[in-house]
């Protein structure tokens, strides 16, 4: 094992300057970090993979696995908190790996409280562009998605609330929620016959008579109700439960849009068309999300970005339940396997779950120096 | 310098009387001869082992290591401390003590929850609806999320419990819990509920060998005679002898009793004049002896078997294998 540390080189430095000409104010957070935020947004996955200390009151205390977050939560602590602020950041980050040092260099821009938004997305691809281009790398691969467009047509659509949150959170979690469509059951209190007689009593009832009855048959069993769920939620499921009758399978037609959704995709100017043809088709509201996504298209061309290089996709996600629309990712054509080189997004949901009382919009991404930096073929 | 084939046993409690209990089953007596107090021993006829009186959990890291040879300890305590586990140890044979489930409860109170599946849901409307994600207290971190992994459970937050952990959810600082039980009477005390495919592992007291330690010839053969006398041991408690002789004894009579009571021959067939030796579960030595008896058997003995020795070890073929 090598214990080198992640030292910037010139042209790391050279980056983050030229973020800082670009406007983008350099901050440096605190290499040590509470865990409890990034376990509670990032997931217990992350866990394995984090550099985990106590402090003597016992607190969790973590190397910082990232930037978004430290930057994030200086921010919402600063006097700036809530008001337009354009950040930029250069450090190390700490995280087991199978290969590759476990510390290693992350650059990256954080933008909060732009009300702007597609402006400020097509900002956030066109500097992810120069960061590769300052490492001779003019012409990436460009994956983009928007996780909003998802959100959108899941929230037009005639399903039960159990569906709408299984459906996002597979979304946000699976790379491949297609094939997983067909296996989709949830769980349901249906295929119970103890529970039939509890559901028939339910049916149409208000969630005051389900409340009631839940108080009844907790009493009946002796059960006291201790902590977290209150008898309310566990009403309220039963309510949905007996509410979602015979979806306790995705309805097929339900599955056969989703995955015609889930299928569009190309150059962004064809999948806005076609998305468009979708919506009229399904009878599906996506006009806000896809004004918007034209709109950021619009920018990005005004930019001198090469939109026909771009490659969107509805089924683009990164895996983080913290993004909120557009989502994207660069790559080396010739060394795809290497990683992601710039990763970013727009979270607009982040900052209110870090404590922020208000919404405040959030987008950014992130630089892989070290990738970048050993890409073959560069000097 | 000669380095010692180091057995680790678990240094107090019923751990160690079980332990020690198993081995002296295997006539293999653990003596202390330096006093009681001492937490170095050794095994009375087997010269070049030594007896490393260690807790569970050291023992676990020592294997880990290769720093012991072989090592008495729990399943869920290897599974949870090693990651990728057998990559780096070999789990030769469950000992038959030291049973316990590691299992997800959560409170009685939440009778919508019987299935992983229902605490997907119930997982992502907690969070939905509080804005952060249910707490889930338990010291066993690595098999949680592994098994919460594979249900496709991501809303859930782990906080680490070093011990009482069934009283997290009545003390508030966590919903529910993955904790070890044997029998369930704690959770129900505490108002929880195993949730009925939420049995992450049955563990029990294993024999472990270590990948890591040094395996040269000497240690191999130390290996094969502790295994060869536990292999012993342990098909002798399985069965019991049954002894008969009568006319009417013959192959079809054997394949009956093979298919029906699950017997084995250790001789072969019956000899010419009818003599047979069975071993067979003690579940069914009752009703095989009125069979016996109903073919003509004037007389069924049956006895307990002290050690069954056989040209194969299977024990051993286990470690060589995962050795090699």
């Amino acid at each position: 094992m090598t214990w080198t540390s992640a030292a910037p080189d010139g042209r790391a430095d050279a980056l983050i300057t030229s973020f800082e000409r670009a406007g983008y104010v350099r901050v440096a957070p605190a290499i040590l970090q509470p865990a409890e935020p990034f376990l509670d947004l990032s997931g217990e996955d992350i866990r394995k993979r984090m550099y985990l200390t106590t402090d003597p009151q016992g607190r969790e205390l973590c190397l910082r696995p990232d930037l978004t977050i430290p930057v994030s939560r200086d921010y919402l602590a600063s006097p700036a908190a809530g008001a337009p602020q354009a950040l930029c950041y250069l450090g190390p980050v700490f995280r087991h790996r199978a290969e590759g040092a476990a510390e290693f260099l992350q650059a990256g821009i954080e933008s909060f409280g732009r009300s702007d938004k597609a402006a400020a997305d097509a900002e956030m691809l066109a500097l992810g562009l120069e960061a590769t281009a300052h490492y001779g790398l003019g012409a990436p691969d460009i994956r983009m998605g928007d996780v909003a467009l998802f959100s959108a047509l899941i929230a037009a659509l005639d399903l039960a609330p159990a569906w709408k949150r299984r459906l996002i959170k597979d979304f946000n979690h699976k790379t491949s929620l297609v094939q997983d469509l067909d296996r989709l059951a949830i769980s349901a209190s249906h295929a119970r016959p103890e529970y039939q007689g509890v559901l028939a009593a339910l049916a149409g009832s208000d969630p005051d008579a389900a409340h009631a009855l839940v108080t009844d048959l907790l009493s009946i069993a002796g059960i006291t109700a201790v902590g977290g769920r209150s008898v309310d939620e566990i009403a309220d499921r039963f309510l949905e439960q007996s509410a979602l009758g015979a979806q306790i399978s995705l309805p097929r037609e339900t599955r056969a849009l989703i995955e015609k959704f889930l299928a569009i995709g190309g150059d962004p100017d064809e999948a806005a068309a076609d998305l468009r043809a979708f919506a009229r088709e399904a009878n599906i509201a996506l006009d806000a999300t896809l004004d918007l996504f034209e709109s950021r298209t619009g920018f990005l061309a005004a930019r001198g970005v090469d939109v026909g290089r771009i490659r969107f996709s509805t089924a683009f996600g990164r895996g983080l339940d913290y993004y909120t629309g557009f989502v994207f990712e660069l790559y080396d054509p010739s060394a795809q396997s290497a990683g992601q080189l710039v990763a970013g997004g727009r979270y607009d949901g982040l900052l209110t779950r870090l404590g922020s009382a208000s919404a405040i919009s959030a987008v950014g991404f992130a630089v892989w120096i070290e990738r970048l930096a050993q890409r073959r073929g560069t000097p | 310098m000669i380095t010692p084939f180091v057995i680790a046993v678990p240094a107090k409690g019923r751990l160690q009387q079980n332990a020690e209990a198993f081995f002296a089953r295997t006539g293999l007596e653990l003596v202390k001869p330096r006093g009681v107090r001492d937490y170095r021993g050794a095994i009375t006829d087997l010269p070049g082992v030594e007896v490393a009186y260690l807790s569970a959990a050291e023992i676990v890291d020592l294997l880990a290591q290769g720093v012991v040879h072989f090592g008495v300890t729990g399943e869920d305590l290897v599974r949870e401390k090693i990651a990728d586990a057998d990559q780096h140890v070999i789990l030769i044979d469950g000992l038959g003590f030291g049973h316990a489930n590691v299992v997800v409860a959560v409170p009685q109170a939440w009778i919508d929850v019987h299935s992983m599946a229902d605490l997907d849901d119930v997982a992502t409307a907690f969070r939905l609806k509080h804005e952060r994600k249910m707490r889930l207290a338990t010291k066993y971190v690595n098999l949680t999320r592994n098994f919460f992994s594979a249900h496709g459970i991501t809303d859930y937050r782990i906080v680490e419990s070093a011990g009482a952990t069934e009283g997290a959810p009545a003390a508030g600082t966590a919903e529910l819990i993955v904790d070890i039980t044997t029998t369930g009477t704690t959770l129900a005390a505490n108002g929880l509920r195993v949730i009925e495919d939420g049995v992450i592992l049955r563990s029990q007291a294993n024999l472990v060998a270590a990948r890591a330690a040094n395996w040269g010839a000497e240690e191999r053969e130390i290996a094969r005679i502790v295994l060869d006398r536990i292999a012993s041991q342990t098909r002798a408690r399985a069965f019991r002898e049954v002894r008969t002789r009568f006319a009417g004894c013959d192959a079809a009579l054997l394949a009956e009793a093979k298919e029906r009571f699950g017997v084995e021959t250790p001789f072969g067939g019956p000899t010419s004049s009818g003599m047979l030796t069975l071993h067979c579960p003690p579940k069914h030595v009752h009703a095989l002896a009125t069979r016996l008896r109903e073919k003509g058997a004037e007389n069924v003995v049956v006895a307990d078997l002290g050690y069954v020795f056989s040209r194969a070890n299977p024990l051993y073929a286990k470690l060589e294998a995962g050795l090699a």
